[in-house]
């Protein structure tokens, strides 16, 4: 299931980047030469890469990913290269959940549930700063993030998520100097206490 | 030279701005190392901002110094808990994990992290040799080669990271490249792929760009993994500090192969194309091949430690050459690093050698004395730091999407490059879930438009015979040879897996 999917988003992302190089030259062409000119020469050979890999992805699939890709943990791969270097058979006997990038197997249907929360909590985040300021966004964005999505208790998220608010606030406005985009709606109702 | 070299070591010393920053960047590179879900290219990304608009010297040190000493500190949770921090330190497990388990979790750690550290000192060291037999190789380009140069650099890491498909990486460095001409046309004045948004006049924001193609998706992609590493034996963690000592010792003992593997691991940093892991699995496996009882290696030999960690540390240096001599960054860590180097201004290619060798030098000693400053930390420290490894990654997710988001404003000041993040970034979680590469991008982005200010150039000094230039055909040669061999890995797949040993 889960190859079919990677080998499902592999054939969208190119149908993405084709379009994405169709739409620049497309653009370019309008150009002047002088300006045209490198978009046109890195955005031709994109599209004919993009078409070519949208063949390669037609001709993996007809193979059946299976048989061309390797799909064994690191760990596995490991045992293997150290087996063939001692000349006897090695077997590591660690837990695969502590291997880097090789977690417990998450359904494909619990892996978009999961995605769309975290991309909705980056663009409410994303739209919290434009509207309200970093200042509003970011303690609101901690606090519900670590409470509902990281499953902390009320007061650990609270205090972790204005502490740190706090702390940023002193690093970046004092210390560096900087200031941080203030959002629409603040500054409107500010403007019209006169702040 | 001499005097270039020791004026440089001396000018770094005594300035405590750059010593103060390599300080910061050896600890921050420490902790990163070793905290769950942040890589080595990720938290390169994260700092990016934060040196936006900082001296040259100062932020190409800490960058540096962050991103060498990140192998250092991954290995303990390898020996202590066998959690690898990376695919460097997964070589470190095989035999770290059984010394700890045998009580021998001192011995261990105070070798590899010894190792490591003279890994790093003998890289910089070879990387400094080369340079005077490296000098007239790289004096022969000149600025109108950059163009190929930006094109080897694409094909070399996008052969590097497209995981057995060179096409991939190839689109997405044109990718970068193509998005790089967005804003004013410096030959014509025409706005490209701008239209009446003013924010784009003057470009893309790179610090943007490179947060969302790389920490954004990364970020989404440890919420949605989630959990933390939580069952694991503490048994490892229980050393005393005579055993840390016998282990340092043991790198003495074992100076030979130390010497060896560092040089092979320096060697392989400075060929393009062998990937990140490939050192410190060399160098293991060499130390496997050369040892007189190999039936010792994977239950607890500390040579199997000590080979992986001098080897892995000691590409770093290795790397440095390819990536500031020919824009050609050794791995995927490296083309981020270049891309931060290119924003704080410093140009890869050779004013390296004529204008920058000051610059060179100071990055060669921040490699020895940063390596030098962790070692002697992480002796210290190294029990507290593994309990970094059981910090659950959902917690870490909002402070860094936090980070990302204030870096992303920061460096120019305009709310309108957070929609940009936005958008970038669903294009770089789209290549992390199809298992694109995003490597190549930055290289293309940053390299994009010194590569079209060349390519004019060349145009305009020698017409289409440019491409005729005994350089320029090495050049094509070298793109051409790369992109034939991955084609036919891509085209004999069974072959080739047999050959890197996928296939029993």
């Amino acid at each position: 299931m889960k190859s079919s999917l990677v080998k499902y988003s592999n054939s969208v992302m190119t149908v993405v980047m084709l379009a994405i190089f169709v739409v620049l030259v497309g653009l370019a062409s309008g150009y002047p030469p002088g300006a045209r000119f490198m978009p046109l020469v890195v955005g031709i050979p994109a599209i004919v890469l993009c078409l070519l890999q949208l063949a390669l992805d037609a001709r993996e699939r007809r193979r059946g990913a299976a048989e061309i890709s390797d799909t064994r943990s690191e760990l596995e791969k490991a045992g293997e290269k150290v087996s063939r270097m001692v000349g006897r058979r090695v077997d590591f006997r660690i837990s695969h959940e502590f291997m880097p990038g090789v977690g417990p197997e998450i359904s494909p249907q619990e892996m978009v549930r999961r995605e769309l929360v975290l991309w909705g909590y980056f663009l409410g985040f994303i739209a919290g700063i434009i509207v309200f300021g970093f200042w509003a966004a970011i303690p609101v964005f901690l606090v519900a993030f670590l409470r509902f999505q990281a499953k902390a208790g009320w007061l650990f998220s609270l205090g972790l998520g204005i502490g740190a608010s706090v702390l940023m606030s002193f690093v970046f406005e004092r210390l560096f100097r900087v200031v941080l985009h203030t959002g629409f709606v603040t500054d409107y109702v500010l403007g019209l206490f006169g702040g | 030279m001499i005097d270039t070299m020791f004026s440089s070591l001396f000018a770094m010393l005594s300035s405590p701005h750059i010593m103060g920053l390599m300080l910061i960047g050896v600890f921050l590179g420490l902790i990163v190392g070793v905290t769950p879900g942040i890589g080595g290219r990720l938290s390169i990304a994260l700092a990016i901002p934060f040196v936006f608009g900082m001296d040259m010297v100062g932020g190409a040190v800490f960058l540096l110094t962050m991103h060498a000493v990140n192998g250092t500190s991954g290995q303990i949770s390898s020996i202590m808990f066998g959690v690898p921090g990376d695919g460097d330190d997964a070589a470190t497990v095989l035999d770290g994990y059984p010394m700890a388990k045998k009580g021998e979790a001192g011995r261990a750690l105070g070798a590899s992290i010894t190792a490591s550290g003279v890994g790093g000192i003998i890289g910089a060291i070879v990387f400094a040799i080369m340079i005077p037999i490296i000098e007239p190789v790289v004096l022969a380009f000149s600025p109108a080669e950059f163009f190929l140069l930006a094109l080897l650099g694409i094909t070399f890491i996008a052969f590097i990271s497209g995981r057995g498909n060179i096409f991939k990486g190839i689109i997405v460095g044109f990718y970068g490249m193509i998005l790089a001409t967005v804003g004013m046309d410096p030959q014509t004045g025409t706005a490209r792929f701008a239209g009446d948004y003013l924010f784009l006049w003057d470009g893309l924001s790179l610090v943007t760009a490179v947060l969302a193609l790389f920490a954004v998706p990364e970020m989404i992609a440890l919420g949605v993994k989630g959990g933390s590493i939580a069952a694991v034996s503490l048994e490892g963690t229980r050393y005393s500090y005579r055993q840390l000592l016998e282990g340092v010792m043991e790198v003495p003992r074992h100076w030979w192969l130390v010497v060896r593997t560092s040089i092979i691991g320096a060697v392989i940093g400075m060929i393009p194309g062998l990937g990140s892991s490939a050192a410190s699995w060399f160098c293991y496996g060499h130390a496997v091949q050369s040892s007189k009882t190999p039936e010792r290696f994977g239950k607890g030999a500390v040579e199997g430690v000590i080979a992986p960690e001098t080897g892995s540390n000691s590409r770093e240096g290795g790397s440095l050459l390819p990536t500031l001599f020919f824009g050609i960054p050794g791995s995927s860590g490296f083309a981020v690093l270049m891309g931060a180097f290119l924003i704080l201004g410093i140009q890869p290619g050779p004013k390296m050698i004529t204008e920058q060798l000051p610059l060179v030098w100071t990055l060669i000693w921040a490699l020895v004395v940063g390596n030098l400053i962790a070692v002697i930390f992480l002796l210290f420290i190294c029990r507290w730091v593994a309990m970094l490894t059981f910090i659950n990654g959902a917690l870490l997710v909002p402070f860094i999407v936090v980070l990302v988001a204030v870096g992303s404003y920061i460096n120019e000041g305009r709310w309108e490059n957070l929609l940009i993040l936005v958008g970038l970034s669903a294009i770089g979680y789209g290549l992390l879930r199809a298992g694109w590469p995003r490597a190549p991008f930055v290289i293309g982005l940053v390299l994009g438009v010194i590569a079209e200010k060349s390519l004019h150039t060349a145009l305009a000094l020698w017409g289409l015979e440019f491409f005729l230039r005994p350089l320029s055909l090495v050049l094509i040669g070298l793109i051409v040879a790369t992109i034939g061999f991955a084609i036919y890995k891509t085209l004999r797949p069974s072959k080739a897996l047999e050959e890197s040993g996928a296939v029993p």
